[in-house]
């Protein structure tokens, strides 16, 4: 059964500004004293996130919410695996497919048809495997004879349609995505959805970072609120949205409020 | 609700495991270094063979001045210079772009899981390619200039072996370094550069009289000595192997606990 744990996570990040960048410096102080050393040792603490302690099981479809900076994203990572965690455990099971960026790995210089290639190797797919996918792949950008030019000749948008195809072209048992954009023509646009619902919908774990209030109600039954890398809430999606967006204002709109009242807690 | 979680791995084992899984999943990092090389030579008329062609033209320059400088024959000169630069490439090359290791792949790193030693192992594997492109010219030079090559000649694959596997843990090592302290890169270029002047490559270890003894002191040399001797028909110096096989454990074994302390942190620090 697939499973994502945390006990007790704390991820502390520290930003090395210029002197303690420089092993000269670090040296140097080592032997000195006064503004040598405090520059060498010039680092500043940050607690991206705080005693964090979580349970996903096998079925949870969780919407991930927060203001910016609340520690979504390094929540993501913890959970792919990218980040080990300064303190306190993660557990996982089942295979994790991090989708944290549509673009991962794109080579400018490379075909689109080799991009396909060099992307699945970054998604720890075979390459067996991935050949099998091309086609299905090529298929579904529509980019013709665009797939065997090379990608700095795209557009944005045939970035984005060939990131999406590659991307969602591989079932995940446990999905973890970050505020993905859907930029393209309307067309795609209802075709992406379809894949989507179909890739989303074969997942046994999804924990989506959004803000699209929307998309979070339509695909997730669970909610997790971040606030400064604390857990402020979490539950049915719908009651941490509400949480989220704070009480409806009597004449302004309720996304306007939302704006305003995160405004004014930071 | 009482869950059975696993025991926590520690770091230890965290370690051994990426460096297991590094080794075990070679179709990642054969195919990344095959596209790194691809995409360097890109549009190139010759591709990799450039890095050959330059070689020629430099031992074919260097070959008769230096000959006469130090009083040898040319057509033992141009084989030992030739043999030597192949491997003094490839040597000083993991070196140099080992500090870039997980530097280069901060993309890959802070978007999906996978062994850190990938990294390493995809450019060692990558100088491997361009050091084959590179031997071609070997034979050749040695059949211009009648080189009696023995059979044991063979023993140059055990010992590239070994500069192999000191180049994953040099990679590691130095990518761990140069993605905490950003002056590492150059510091580390400049002291490689300096090597090359007082390494017997483009000079023979003869010109130094009886100093030459202390030179396997010299663990670059000891590389490029292990590698050439063989293939210019002769043995390497007596501690040459010695020297060589103590840096490969020492160096295993040290950069093996400084991985398993900061391997969590490189995340981080890129």
């Amino acid at each position: 059964m697939a499973s994502l744990r945390l006990r007790n996570l704390s991820v502390e990040f520290s930003i090395y500004q210029g002197g303690s960048r420089s092993l000269k410096k670090m040296l140097v102080a080592t032997t000195t004293q006064g503004n040598l050393a405090r520059d060498a040792a010039d680092r500043i603490n940050v607690r991206a996130l705080d005693d964090v302690t979580l349970d996903i099981e096998d079925g949870d479809r969780v919407a991930l919410i927060g203001p910016n900076g609340a520690g979504k994203t390094t929540l993501l990572r913890v959970l792919a695996g990218i980040y080990s965690p300064t303190r306190g455990e993660s557990y996982s099971s089942g295979r994790i497919s991090a989708l944290l960026d549509v673009s991962l790995g794109l080579n400018p210089e490379a075909t689109g048809r080799e991009n396909i290639m060099l992307r699945g190797i970054y998604m720890n797919i075979h390459p067996r495997e991935m050949r099998s996918r091309v086609a299905e792949i090529v298929e579904f950008t529509e980019l013709g004879p665009y797939i065997d030019m090379p990608a700095r000749t795209y557009s944005a948008g045939m970035l984005v349609r060939l990131g999406f195809a590659i991307s969602t072209s591989m079932p995940a048992e446990i999905l973890l995505m970050d505020e993905w954009l859907l930029a393209g023509d309307a067309r795609f646009l209802d075709k992406a959805q379809r894949r989507m619902e179909q890739f989303v919908g074969s997942s046994s774990i999804l924990v989506l970072a959004s803000h699209s209030t929307d998309l979070l109600r339509k695909w997730c039954n669970r909610g997790i609120m971040l606030e400064r890398g604390r857990v402020a809430a979490s539950g049915n999606v719908d009651e941490v949205i509400a949480t989220y967006i704070g009480p409806p204002a009597q004449t302004k709109s309720a996304d306007r409020s939302a704006t305003n009242s995160h405004v004014g807690a930071t | 609700m009482s869950i059975d979680l696993p025991r926590p791995v520690s770091r230890t084992e965290a370690a051994w495991d990426d460096l297991v899984e590094g080794i075990s999943k070679s179709w990642i990092w054969s195919a990344m270094a095959m596209q790194d090389i691809k995409m360097r030579y890109r549009g190139s008329l010759l591709g990799p063979f450039w890095l050959t062609i330059s070689m020629v033209i430099m031992v074919a320059a260097m070959g008769l001045i230096y000959a006469r400088m130090f009083n040898m024959e040319v057509n033992r000169y141009l084989p030992f210079l030739t043999v030597g630069l192949v491997i003094w490439n490839f040597v000083s090359t993991m070196i140099i772009e080992g500090c870039q290791t997980f530097l280069s792949a901060h993309n890959i790193i802070t978007q999906v899981r996978m062994p850190f030693s990938v990294h390493a192992w995809r450019g060692v594997y990558r100088n491997l390619i361009v050091l084959a492109h590179n031997m071609v010219i070997i034979p050749l030079v040695l059949l211009i200039f009648s080189v009696p090559v023995g059979w044991n000649v063979l023993i140059i694959v055990p010992a590239l072996a070994i500069l192999t596997i000191n180049g994953v843990w040099v990679s590691i090592l130095l990518g761990m370094i140069s993605a905490r302290y950003r002056d590492v890169p150059p510091i580390v270029t400049n002291f490689v550069q300096v090597l090359f002047f007082v390494t017997p490559v483009f000079w023979p270890p003869e010109a130094l009289g009886i100093w030459m003894q202390a030179l396997p002191l010299n663990p670059l040399f000891a590389a490029v000595d292990v590698v050439r001797a063989p293939l210019l028909g002769s043995t390497p110096l007596a501690y040459s192997w010695t020297v060589l096989l103590i840096i490969t454990v020492i160096g295993c074994i040290g950069t093996f606990l400084l991985f398993v302390k900061f391997r969590p942190r490189i995340a981080y620090w890129i």
